[in-house]
């Protein structure tokens, strides 16, 4: 049999969805084995009938108790926003309408609870499937969940309460829950692989703020994972290994003082300064996509958000835009949580790959078309709303503005004469707000990079965003699998432009953060501070890690590296030189990364 | 019995949170409460959030609300106070 071949073979790498960085390996819980196919067909007399009817009260009783307790949990872990979900799951719970329904199916069909549940579910699901409304058909996803919390507890399989988890797991499943992800007992729970999802998938935004790595859109993992199997997930590459080998474990193992870092989080170690060892001080701030994360921030010590991507207000809501009403709460939020660490607001980024506006066509070439900054000039109402909120919101705390992808000084100046023109309309309307707003560039387009300069003269600030930098200075796609090897961060040619920067901004006495994906992956973060610099803007869930490696590396010897880094010929030479080298410095923390190459 | 028309007026329209507000509110009152969406003249269980979300009510909806039992006018007069006041509707943001 087929399957049973791939249960026994080694070292299955499945590659997926990269979305939440970090590597973590052990044992498989497979969640999906939890009731969901616990049912059958049992035809019942009436008498048992009567009896199936009082463990369909009992179910939905005890399901309720769960969903309580769950959402106090819930509310305590990720804050109250979240929790909101589970009221849905509650109501439906005490809805009298689907009880009857259940009992009504249970007495004239003469059938097992378990079998009604799953019956009245499907003709629910199928209702809601039929409504011309796709917020509406997401909510089948709360129905299925709460139908699958009642045949788990009426079949009675419910023996792992994974509140309770006595070891530590990866938890493999089809997709995550949101339910499911309020139950986990994060203090074991080592990381997530699941079959689908993308980046913005509930299970990855969750994974990320909790800084468990997580590997997403799978596919198959949970056909050929069994749970007790050991499981490498390395959620920053995006690929699970399967009943690893011990000599692929080992490798793993050795990097898996990587997982260090999680654990950190849990120690003091998270309230020390983020500081080399011959004194040099590093301001780590956090990427922040919901305004629910502010929660996170204390939890792992940044220092004020750096980059807050307002383009995830969009989200499950256009072509409706959010008004500016919604956006002034979400932004005051932030600058209330950042205090006087402030925060960035990047201002929509949109288009391209990302969501776009109504009335503004797909493109050929969205990358290289009207997106961001651009599409903000283009769309000048959406951009004024969203400047107004920001003022506003600014009366509460300490807020900066970031434009995404400027090329060129015209952009910053037409941005710029935009913002004191909604200033001035604000002041002659008397709408309260701080106009003390300070404006910064992202350095994302080469362009910039190079005229960085000239930026300096204009702008308040400079914000490196090293994901687009990267793909636009080696012209790469690093989604397209044919060409994303050449997708290389430490290319000495990255290396040189981040160099530059860092000496245009020092020479010009302007402030220079750098936000990316390069910021959370440790041996990365260590290259950028060598180059000098000083504030990095990472998930928040990396930043225990990142400060640990900080914390074990001399800033002088990291600076010399860099140099000579920067005079070699290609990436690999670059990763080699940090392969050998650093570990010399840092054995505690870096052994990890002799065995990659 | 109370009858009454009112239009749904809060951004999102009867979505889950909406729903639930609802939901939470008809329940305190011992009338039965029912809602028609006047375009269609499909109906509800006020008391039922499976009911309420099939209505998949949108913004600029106009619903008949139907009360009746001994507390119809409170229920009545609650009911549409919520949905004057767009469900008190607070800020998520949207992706759960």
């Amino acid at each position: 049999m087929a399957s049973s071949s791939a249960v026994r073979s080694r070292d299955v790498k499945l590659k997926g969805v990269p979305a939440s960085p970090g590597i973590a390996a052990g044992r498989v819980l497979r969640l999906d084995e939890r009731g969901r196919h616990q049912f059958y067909y049992i035809g019942v007399s009436a008498a048992q009938a009567r009896m199936e009817a009082r463990r369909l009260h009992e179910a939905f009783q005890e399901a309720r108790a769960q969903l309580r307790d769950i959402r106090v949990h819930l509310a305590e872990v990720l804050g109250y926003d979240h929790s909101f979900i589970l009221d849905a799951h509650l109501l439906m719970l005490e809805d009298e309408r689907l009880i009857q329904e259940l009992e009504h199916e249970i007495r004239t069909r003469r059938v097992n609870a378990e079998w009604a549940v799953r019956s009245v579910a499907d003709r629910a699901i199928d209702a809601y499937k039929q409504v011309n409304d796709p917020y509406l058909r997401e909510r089948t996803s709360d129905l299925e969940d709460v139908a699958t919390r009642l045949l788990t507890i009426l079949s009675g399989h419910d023996k792992f309460d994974l509140s309770k988890l006595d070891q530590d797991v990866i938890i493999v499943a089809k997709n995550i829950w949101p339910s499911t992800v309020a139950e986990l007992d994060f203090n074991h729970v080592l990381g997530f692989a699941t079959n689908t999802g993308g980046l913005t998938s509930h299970s990855a935004i969750i994974a990320r703020s909790l800084g468990i790595p997580a590997v997403v859109g799978l596919h198959d993992v949970t056909r050929l994972a069994k749970t007790g199997n050991l499981i490498v997930i390395d959620g920053s590459a995006g690929e699970v290994i399967l009943r690893p080998t011990k000599s692929v474990l080992r490798t793993y193992a050795e990097r898996g003082e990587l997982e260090a870092g999680r654990r950190i989080r849990r120690t003091a170690e998270i309230a020390q300064a983020a500081e080399t060892i011959d004194g040099v001080r590093i301001t780590l701030r956090a990427n922040v996509e919901l305004s629910t994360e502010v929660e996170s921030l204390k939890l792992f010590g940044a220092e004020g958000i750096g980059l807050y991507r307002s383009e995830f207000l969009f989200l499950n809501r256009l072509p409706e835009l959010p008004t500016e009403d919604e956006q002034y709460e979400v932004y005051r939020k932030l600058a209330e949580a950042t205090g006087d660490h402030g925060a960035n607001i990047r201002v929509f980024d949109l288009g391209g790959d990302k969501l776009t506006l109504e009335g503004f066509e797909t493109e050929q070439n969205p990358a290289l078309g009207l997106r961001a900054i651009r599409l903000s000039l283009r769309a000048e109402h959406v951009f004024r709303t969203q400047l107004r909120a920001i003022l506003r919101a600014n009366l509460h705390g300490r807020l900066r503005v970031v434009l995404p992808l400027v090329s060129t000084i015209t952009e910053l100046r037409e941005a710029k004469r935009i913002i004191a023109d909604v200033k001035q309309e604000m002041a002659e309307t008397h709408v309260e707000h701080n106009a003390e707003l300070p404006i910064g560039v992202m350095i994302e387009v080469p362009a910039a990079a190079l005229m960085a300069d000239v930026f300096t003269r204009e702008a308040d600030f400079l914000s490196v965003g090293t994901n687009d930098l990267i793909q636009y200075i080696l012209a790469v796609d690093r989604t397209n699998e044919n060409v994303g090897y050449l997708y290389q961060p430490l290319h000495p040619a990255i290396l040189r432009t981040i160099s530059h920067l860092v000496r245009v901004a020092e020479a010009q006495q302007v402030s220079l953060e750098l936000c990316g994906e390069m910021a959370a992956d440790p041996l990365q973060a260590i290259a950028l501070i060598g180059l000098g610099i000083r504030t990095l803007s990472l998930v928040p869930g990396s930043i225990p890690l990142v400060k640990y490696a900080i914390r074990s590396v001399e800033f002088h010897r990291v600076q010399s590296l860099m140099k000579d880094a920067m005079k070699l010929a290609s990436s690999a030479e670059v990763e080699e030189l940090l392969a050998r080298e650093l570990p010399q410095q840092a054995p505690r923390f870096f052994a990890a990364w002799s065995s990659r190459a | 019995m109370q009858e009454r028309k009112i239009t749904i007026s809060n951004r999102l329209g009867l979505h889950a949170r909406a729903a639930a507000r609802l939901v939470r509110r008809a329940a305190q009152f011992n009338s039965n409460i029912e809602l028609v969406r006047e375009d269609t003249g499909e109906s509800a269980d006020g008391k039922s959030i499976l009911s309420v979300l099939l209505l998949a009510a949108s913004n600029g909806t106009c619903l008949i609300i139907k009360t009746e039992g001994d507390d119809e006018e409170r229920a009545i007069n609650a009911l549409a106070e919520l949905i004057e006041q767009r469900f008190l509707e607070e800020l998520s943001d949207g992706v759960f």
